[in-house]
């Protein structure tokens, strides 16, 4: 009768044991947890990333991922690869979630950050999970210093801009890391401010006169309807409207890389042409 | 006199709406005084680049949806048949979807309507291979079937495109959309639709003598196999095509004949015309509304149509089921 609260404390123990060592099985069920994980652990201690981070990533991203484990988000996957720590979106893979936790794995839950502040916050949280507080400092302090250069680098005058990919209404407003790439590197999101209630079609793209269309690209490459219909004719036709492509993969995670992208876009608006910007 | 009167009137609403329809828009109200002045390069651009080949792709459309339904009653004999129903509109969404995901539309464009094409025939022929000769119930079961195969098969493709985005596509192939699309679209294709009509228009005399029953039409000189065949290759060029493009309509095909036989009676080749137009109409009006509806996201045709077209096809199973107990 005595040896159970023994056996119980034991059992403690050893969890807070296991707890305080840094976790050394990591899995990612979310393509921006993927980018935090690569960049801040070594990739002996990832245990599987999502199938996404082979495709759509950054070139050393992908190159990293080639080489580990990949998971389409089911539990199945996760629970046989024993890992101690899964990285998880908020919105995403909810089951999977819930079934992991009733296992008794750890799971800790990721925002998807819409602004750079969001991102030294989710940073932090997920570099103290998962160990590397230290890293994750100084990934911050890289992101300010790309930040500060983008500062300097800023046009006077905003562009105003607009982001489509193709598909109807698929156009990115207030609220979202594109809006947050955008103001960093001189440029007001048109779509920020809606024209009413309803969202944005091609009509809507034109009267909103962009001098800058962002046009979004999958690294999949250009097999499907939305990128036959991001080629319309009439964004060719309209005057003055100079088409950038991004990578929308890339752009949509709220990672302290998220700033390179600022600083790449804040050099391409410098060299928009004069009248263009003028107007 | 009188049937041809109502088949004027007929083109003059039909007219007349298409003119209103370019007015209304994502954009506000274009009107007309607005192409002249401020913003006026702007009002010319929606105007040229996106409300006319919409309003063309509509007509287009719409008139190769009414008049293959009109072919398909006729020569089924069957108050049931339109190509949404038999899986003539699933096959060409799958053979677009086909050209399109497997990047051969981007290499070469005209791949995408041929590929549509090819699509309405396999489903055109698979149908009525399998549902002829069986009653009218087969013939609605066969297509049923065939077209849960080629819906099933469109969208094996859309998940298995590398593109993560794609899979949200699937709602234009499956309901069907006009929105935001270009003159290169319509040029696409205009003249397999255009032909597949003209072939279509030119069974109605064989229609005509069918509707007398097989053994009468074939001593007036109907060889049945041949008038089965013009009226595969022609559906499959009008509806193969046009579906290829704007993605599957449901029920026009079965609407509009059935609309203006009222007027002109039941001969199958009075039909045809009118019914060409009134599909043009239906698929008109339901874009009009798609387009001023105040919601966030613009509705598919298909929405629209199915939610007129599947209350007037439950009509008819009942109307048929109280004649023929």
């Amino acid at each position: 009768m005595p040896r159970l609260p023994a056996a119980i404390l034991l059992l403690l123990c050893s969890v807070a044991a296991v707890a305080a060592e840094s976790p050394q099985r990591i899995v990612s069920l979310n393509f921006c947890t993927d980018e935090l994980l690569l960049a801040l652990v070594s990739s002996e201690r990832i245990a599987s990333l999502t199938w996404l981070a082979r495709t759509d990533g950054t070139d050393s991203e992908r190159l990293l991922a080639a080489g580990l484990p990949v998971n389409y988000g089911s539990a199945e996957e996760v629970l046989a690869a024993h890992p101690d720590l899964v990285l998880a979106g908020r919105y995403t893979t909810a089951n999977t979630r819930a079934l992991l936790a009733r296992a008794g794995i750890e799971v800790v839950v990721v925002d998807a950050a819409q602004d750079w502040q969001a991102i030294r916050r989710v940073t932090r949280a997920v570099a103290s999970a998962v160990g590397e507080p230290a890293r994750g400092e100084a990934l911050l302090a890289a992101m300010d210093a790309t930040l500060a250069e983008t500062a300097a680098l800023r046009v006077t005058r905003p562009v105003r801009a607009i982001g489509w990919s193709g598909a109807a209404e698929d156009v990115p407003g207030a609220d979202t890391l594109f809006n947050s790439i955008l103001n960093t590197a001189g440029a007001v999101n048109l779509a920020a401010r809606p024209v009413g209630p309803r969202g944005f079609g091609l009509e809507q793209i034109l009267h909103a006169r962009p001098q800058l269309l962002l046009r979004g690209t999958s690294s999949a490459g250009d097999r499907s309807l939305r990128s036959a219909l991001a080629d319309h004719p009439v964004l060719r036709a309209l005057p003055g409207l100079v088409i950038i492509d991004y990578p929308e993969g890339a752009w949509a995670c709220g990672v302290p890389a998220a700033a390179d992208h600022a600083l790449a876009l804040a050099r391409k608006l410098r060299e928009l042409p004069a009248d263009s910007a003028a107007r | 006199m009188k049937r041809s009167a109502s088949t004027w009137w007929l083109l003059l609403l039909l007219i007349l709406v298409a003119l209103v329809s370019l007015l209304p828009g994502r954009a506000g109200w274009l009107l007309p005084w607005r192409l002249s002045g401020h913003e006026a390069d702007l009002a010319h651009l929606i105007f040229w680049q996106l409300r006319l080949p919409r309003l063309m792709l509509a007509l287009l459309v719409g008139a190769a949806l009414g008049l293959a339904g009109g072919v398909l009653q006729g020569l089924t004999r069957n108050p049931l048949a339109e190509p949404g129903l038999l899986g003539i509109s699933s096959g060409a969404s799958l053979g677009a979807v086909v050209a399109i995901y497997s990047g051969i539309g981007a290499a070469f464009a005209l791949a995408v309507p041929l590929f549509g094409l090819a699509g309405a025939l396999l489903g055109t022929l698979l149908t009525l291979a399998v549902g002829t000769g069986g009653g009218m119930l087969s013939l609605i079961l066969a297509g049923a079937a065939v077209s849960g195969v080629l819906l099933a098969g469109t969208a094996l493709v859309l998940n298995l495109s590398p593109n993560p985005y794609t899979a949200y596509e699937i709602s234009h192939w499956m309901m069907g959309s006009v929105a935001d699309c270009s003159w290169q679209q319509v040029g696409l294709a205009a003249p397999f639709v255009a032909v597949g009509m003209v072939v279509l228009f030119a069974t109605g005399p064989a229609l005509d003598a069918l509707s007398l029953g097989e053994l009468q039409a074939a001593s007036l000189g109907v060889d049945l196999k041949v008038l089965r065949w013009r009226v595969v290759v022609g559906i499959a060029l009008a509806v193969g095509a046009a579906t290829a493009v704007t993605g599957t309509i449901g029920f026009i095909g079965l609407l509009a004949p059935h609309l203006v036989r009222g007027s002109v009676g039941h001969s199958p080749r009075r039909t045809l015309l009118p019914a060409a137009l009134m599909g043009a109409l239906l698929l008109l009006l339901a874009d009009v509304i798609a387009r001023l509806l105040p919601l966030s996201q613009e509705l598919n045709l298909g929405v629209l149509t199915g939610l007129i077209g599947s209350p007037f096809f439950l009509w008819l199973v009942w109307r048929m089921k109280r004649e023929s107990p």
